[in-house]
């Protein structure tokens, strides 16, 4: 792949990953006259003061940071969805709750960029923390519980988290796969003679709930 | 196999012991130093590097037996807590030799034995790696084999970028070509 830093770790830097969330789109609002502006990713404009309009992240923090606009923070980045999203993360046995797939990034971003346009800032940003850190563990627990799948699923991921782990549950999945390997083959020798398998397309173990 | 002809850790691999039992003689060969003919018996009970072991088994000159790393000792260690083993010590590719042993020993247990001792040892010690801290890490990294080591560093490096990103540091960088002031012209 073209954008990894490093082709032995086989992993974006997180940075390149901010890069990408940078093309999501948010809503603000301007408060200036302005064309629109042609962009190969579409259209945007044109800017009317007060009128809220849909732009990529990386023109919103551009405009930002000249005075240009303010922001309106997306619907899941607000106290009460953050908690609600927190509680349901931390039930034992849960799955990872719907989030953006980005969110860390735009998180991120809109706390360096725009701190005086979210309500509630210190209280969302420890929120976010907090979810982030559930997340993790979850997701740690998540690994532990492969043992030689072939396949693996996990739902709502989010990008940064994905990224984290790629390295190193590729290169665990890829020993599980070697080690199992032999087994197979064993495992067909004994068996073929007797009765052929049932041939299905399912993985052949359950996966996983969580 | 071509692909990992130039791979160091291919290469060391090979190059660990095992022992083997002659089944002819062989003549001219000089594998104990001390040795006071040239001359190895049939029957003669040698230790070779694998690399060797391997063709001379090809030529079914030689049968391969376990090495000490996957003796009963070990065995035994494992099936009580894998995790608590010191398999560097042991063995520093564990796993990769293992693996090649396999097809060439009669011993049938082998792969199992590997396949436990690696999914006991993962979720054990590598799964934690995310959020432990590097001190509590580094007292079971010299147990690790390389294998592992590899894992663990990768699941490292990847947090390490991770929480450098967090904390910040410099966010838009500025093409060194933009700095220097341009010409009057």
């Amino acid at each position: 792949m073209a954008g990894q830093t490093d082709p032995h770790v086989s992993l974006f830097s997180p940075e390149e990953v901010e890069f990408m969330a940078e093309d999501e789109l948010v809503e603000i609002v301007p408060n200036m006259n302005m064309e629109p502006l042609n962009f190969i990713a579409g259209d945007f404009g044109r800017f009317i003061p007060q009128i809220p309009i849909q732009v990529p992240l990386w023109l919103a923090v551009a405009l930002k940071r000249r005075g240009k606009c303010t922001f309106r923070p997306p619907g899941w980045l607000s106290v009460d969805n953050l908690t609600q999203v927190l509680e349901a993360e931390r039930e034992p046995q849960s799955k990872f709750q719907a989030l953006p797939f980005s969110y860390v990034e735009i998180a991120r971003l809109l706390f360096d960029h725009a701190r005086d346009d979210i309500p509630d800032m210190y209280m969302v940003r420890s929120l976010v923390e907090d979810i982030r850190d559930v997340r993790l563990h979850k997701l740690e627990n998540n690994l532990g519980t492969f043992l030689g799948t072939s396949a693996v699923k996990m739902e709502n991921v989010s990008a940064m988290e994905v990224n984290l782990v790629r390295p190193f549950a590729r290169r665990a999945l890829e020993a599980f796969y070697k080690h199992d390997k032999p087994e197979v083959v064993a495992d067909r020798n004994t068996r073929s003679s007797r009765q052929p398998r049932e041939a299905n397309d399912e993985p052949r173990r359950p996966l996983r709930q969580r | 196999m071509a692909s990992k002809y130039y791979d160091i850790d291919d290469i060391l691999t090979e190059e660990e012991f095992a022992p083997v039992l002659f089944h002819k003689p062989a003549n001219r060969v000089t594998i104990d130093p001390s040795a006071e003919t040239n001359y190895v018996e049939q029957g003669a009970k040698v230790e070779l590097p694998f690399w060797l072991a391997h063709e001379l088994h090809l030529r079914q000159a030689v049968s391969i037996n376990l090495p000490a790393c996957f003796d009963q000792k070990t065995r035994l260690e494992i099936q009580a807590d894998a995790a608590c083993v010191d398999l560097r010590s042991r063995c520093p590719y564990f796993y990769e030799f293992g693996c090649k042993l396999q097809p060439l020993v009669t011993d049938r247990t082998l792969g199992i034995l590997l396949s436990t001792a690696f999914k006991i040892r993962y979720k054990e010690r590598l799964t934690k790696v995310f959020t432990a801290t590097h001190l509590t890490a580094s007292k079971f990294l010299p147990f690790l084999t390389i294998e592992e080591t590899s894992l663990y560093e990768a699941a490292h490096l990847s947090m390490t970028a991770f929480k450098k990103w967090r904390t910040g540091g410099p966010r838009f960088q500025r093409a060194s070509i933009l700095g220097r002031k341009r010409k009057e012209s």
